[in-house]
């Protein structure tokens, strides 16, 4: 048996707090990014097809760096969201 | 939605649903999904030739998002996550190459498969048995502790190996353990992966754990830092073959980026015991999905 004592001075902290975080969160988070997909997503949809269709390269670079750019925005969005709110999990 | 790169029509409520629920697996377990998000999205009706590029380029957004959650609550070992991948890049080679040669010499796609399923089967048995043996010490010995090890011979054994140079993690609790035996452990998983054509998460993770002595949370967080370097790169490779829908993935992070979120902060409320005994079910759903796969 092995034990982590790093670990063991954390308290796990109520399920009740981070269940009322979340459903805050989807609840302002679902609308928010549907606007997001409509207003940007949708549209990029035929630059990104003529960047396909022009160049292989060009496009696995944009590929990237969109995949990269949209999931740092999307982390430090919930996590604003939820300093915004008030709320910690 | 038209897709008008992969000639599909898919509702984006859909592909967003699909990575809201791979993206809380992937949180949670510090696992890709791969295993999970091709067979949906195929049935989505993504052509297969989109499938695997596509779903690296979502797994590198949801592990992007889900690795910094955990870094923000300590979960991520980078000095850890950087000398594995020094491992990880000639393994994913060598397995591929590995496969290149078999391939040479007669058709090995029920080998290949065989493989998977005997390994994430050992895996997914040995996990459940071990998190079992964790949760009856930590309640016989009525522990306070979230982290406890049923067994503890293999990370012993590791340390024991005192080639230099020698190295310290403190993110992961580790006194000192050889770079060559992170190395190692990093290949081997490269190797597997490169072999089975999968991400690798659920071969990572034991490892990291059982071998190199990792404490799960820490664990499941280095787990994603992985992720992200290693589909970063085949999100790359695959674009350039124009393989990937981009806008696809895109729309499928729009769930993931919450799911994950979701799923790193839930670890929090599970000792390190439960959260191995759930993951031991994962190798063995995929072990029944390739096996379906063989046989059907």
């Amino acid at each position: 048996m092995s034990s982590n004592p790093e670990s063991s001075s954390r308290v796990d902290p109520s399920i009740v707090p981070l269940m009322r975080s979340l459903a805050l969160e989807l609840v302002i988070y679902g609308p928010i990014v549907t606007i997001y997909f409509f207003l940007v997503l949708h549209r990029t949809n035929n630059w990104l097809t003529n960047i396909f269709n022009a160049s292989s390269t060009e496009y696995a670079i944009v590929a990237v760096l969109l995949i990269g750019g949209q999931g740092v925005m999307l982390e430090m969005f919930t996590s604003w969201l939820l300093r915004r709110i008030g709320l910690r999990h | 939605m038209w897709f008008p790169i992969s000639q599909v029509t898919i509702s984006p409520l859909l592909l967003a649903t699909i990575g809201f629920v791979i993206g809380v697996l992937g949180g949670f377990f510090g696992v890709g999904g791969g295993f999970l998000a091709g067979p949906m999205m195929f049935w989505t009706g993504v052509p297969i030739n989109f499938v695997v590029g596509t779903d690296l380029a979502h797994m590198t957004g949801n592990s992007i998002v889900g690795s910094r959650r955990h870094r923000a609550l300590g979960h991520v070992d980078l000095r850890l996550g950087a000398l594995m991948i020094l491992g990880t890049i000639p393994g994913v080679e060598a397995g591929a190459q590995l496969i290149e040669w078999l391939e040479s010499i007669g058709n090995i796609e029920e080998v290949v498969g065989l493989s998977y399923v005997v390994i994430l089967t050992t895996i997914g048995l040995f996990t459940a048995w071990e998190s079992l043996r964790a949760i009856r010490i930590k309640r016989t010995d009525q522990l306070e502790i979230r982290e406890v090890l049923g067994i503890q011979s293999m990370s012993h054994r590791s340390r024991l190996l005192r080639i230099p140079p020698m190295v310290k993690l403190p993110v992961s609790g580790i006194e000192e353990i050889s770079i060559w035996t992170i190395i190692f452990a990093g290949a081997l998983t490269g190797l597997l992966a490169g072999f089975l054509g999968v991400g690798g998460g659920f071969l990572r993770l034991p490892l990291l754990i059982y071998l190199i002595g990792v404490p799960t949370h820490v664990a499941v967080g280095t787990d994603l830092f992985e992720i992200m370097i290693s589909a970063g790169f085949g999100t790359l490779s695959h674009a350039l073959k124009g393989n990937v829908d981009v806008l696809i993935a895109l729309t499928m992070n729009i769930g993931a980026a919450i799911g994950a979120h979701v799923g790193a902060v839930t670890t929090r409320y599970f000792s390190g015991p439960i959260i191995r005994f759930l993951f031991s079910f994962l190798p063995l759903i995929a072990a029944v999905l390739v096996l379906l796969r063989i046989t059907g």
